[in-house]
């Protein structure tokens, strides 16, 4: 099923989002979606691996070379972090942040804090160089922003079909 | 000693693991400056691509028959879609004469025109619903663009029907901008006009008005179009005008009609039949 939603959104992401650019700087990276509805307890090492393969096959398929894979496995490092910030205290292994378990707006901000930090990794990378930080700082706000609405949107979407 | 190194190691493996995959990453990027370097990493692309290409390629051949056949059917189920859609886009066009609002308030039995002669002087038309679709005689017969004709005669799936241009036809008919009224006469040979005959000298007509029915039968409803005012000349006897009609019902090329069958009120056909009968006696 993960797998399954990796190439949906993979598809989704380098067939219509890539070819985004909201103001000429806004690119959401949605494939950070794949990973931030992992579960609690799922094991660091696997996260790390899964995140730094969707980054990969992203960026076989956008000529990004290794910013996506190095963005994703960031955030694959940081969201056991995130996710701990946003579980109950009492809540288990299997606990996952969705829509359902944390709410619309907790979840939007959760996902927008992953979303930043993917994004952060990606257009520090991208550019690469201090001189034009405000237009970076503005392609990492503004595409953490649409990407978490894009988040929220997919999440709603699949859990509605899921019941 | 080893002991410890490998309980460190393993407990912070996930460090280990996040250093290797960010150390691959970014040796991936920064090792794709130069464009020989960059083809190595952006060949993925294109090797992904042209391996898709070659197997759909190959695919596609070998799949030539079945998507000729699939082809073949899907080429006939779309040519009996396309009569059906015809001919249902037909009836859907004749069905919304929208004539004027009037006729919405009527049920029209929507009809096909099977036969239609229109170089002898009682021209008849046969149209394709008849007693079984509720089809009686002295019901009025319209198309899109104005009135037809009326019905004569019915058989269970057929019917013929009186048209305009049929010298036994007597239609009332009025000028929408007044109450003069006469009657519609045709003459043989023109079949795109016919004659108003009975129009008082004193009522004023204009060229291009509209001539339509006056609801004084129980034929038609008031207000269904029937021609604009040709031309405008004396009758035989100089006591009334005779008006040609320019007809707007096409009949070269009429094929679909409507009957309106709910419009004759049985209540006054018996009560005028009752008045005939007793001056009769």
């Amino acid at each position: 099923m993960p797998i399954l939603r990796l190439f949906i959104i993979l598809a989704i992401q380098v067939l219509i989002i890539n070819h985004i650019h909201l103001c000429g700087y806004i690119t959401p990276l949605l494939i950070g979606y794949v990973i931030i509805g992992a579960r609690k307890g799922t094991s660091h090492v696997l996260l790390l691996l899964f995140g730094f393969l969707t980054g990969f096959l992203f960026d076989v398929f956008s000529n990004t070379a290794g910013m996506a894979a190095a963005s994703m496995t960031l955030l694959a490092m940081v969201l056991p972090l995130l996710i701990r910030l946003y579980a109950p205290r009492d809540s288990d292994d299997l606990f996952m942040p969705t829509i359902i378990s944390i709410g619309m707006f907790r979840y939007w901000t959760y996902s927008l804090l992953c979303m930043f930090v993917l994004h952060a990794m990606f257009y520090v990378l991208d550019a690469f160089s201090l001189h034009d930080w405000q237009l970076t700082l503005l392609s990492i706000a503004g595409s953490s922003l649409f990407a978490s609405v894009l988040c929220v949107i997919a999440e709603l979407l699949i859990r509605k079909r899921c019941g | 000693m080893w002991g410890g190194l490998f309980d460190f190691l393993f407990k912070y493996k996930h460090w280990l693991v996040f250093i290797l995959l960010e150390a691959v990453s970014l040796v991936g990027l920064f090792s794709t400056g130069g464009y020989q370097k960059s083809v190595y990493f952006t060949t993925a692309n294109s090797v992904v691509g042209s391996a898709y290409s070659t197997i759909s390629s190959i695919t596609s051949y070998l799949n030539l028959v079945s998507v000729n056949r699939e082809l073949e059917t899907e080429n006939e189920k779309l040519r009996i879609e396309n009569v059906n859609l015809r001919s249902r886009l037909r009836l859907a066009n004749t069905d919304t004469m929208a004539l004027n609002s009037q006729l919405n308030d009527y049920n029209i039995v929507v009809a096909q025109v099977v036969n239609f002669t229109l170089h002898k002087s009682a021209n008849l038309m046969t149209i394709n619903k008849g007693r079984a679709d509720g089809i009686k005689p002295e019901m009025g017969v319209v198309c899109s663009r104005g009135v037809v004709g009326v019905v004569y005669l019915t058989s269970e799936h057929y019917a013929i029907v009186i048209p305009l241009l049929n010298v036994n036809c007597r239609i009332s008919c009025s000028l929408r901008s007044s109450e003069c009224f006469g009657t519609l006469e045709w003459k043989r040979g023109n079949t795109r006009s016919t004659y108003a005959t009975g129009f008082p000298r004193h009522s004023k007509i204009r060229k291009g008005e509209i001539m339509e029915t006056n609801g004084y039968s129980d034929i038609f409803p008031p207000g269904i179009p029937i021609g604009k005012v040709g031309c405008i000349n004396n009758s035989e006897d100089g006591m009334s005008y005779r008006i040609r009609v320019d007809l707007f019902a096409n009949f070269e090329t009429l094929r679909d009609v409507g009957i309106i069958t709910d419009y004759i009120h049985q209540e006054r056909r018996d009560l005028e039949q009752s008045v005939e009968e007793t001056e009769e006696k």
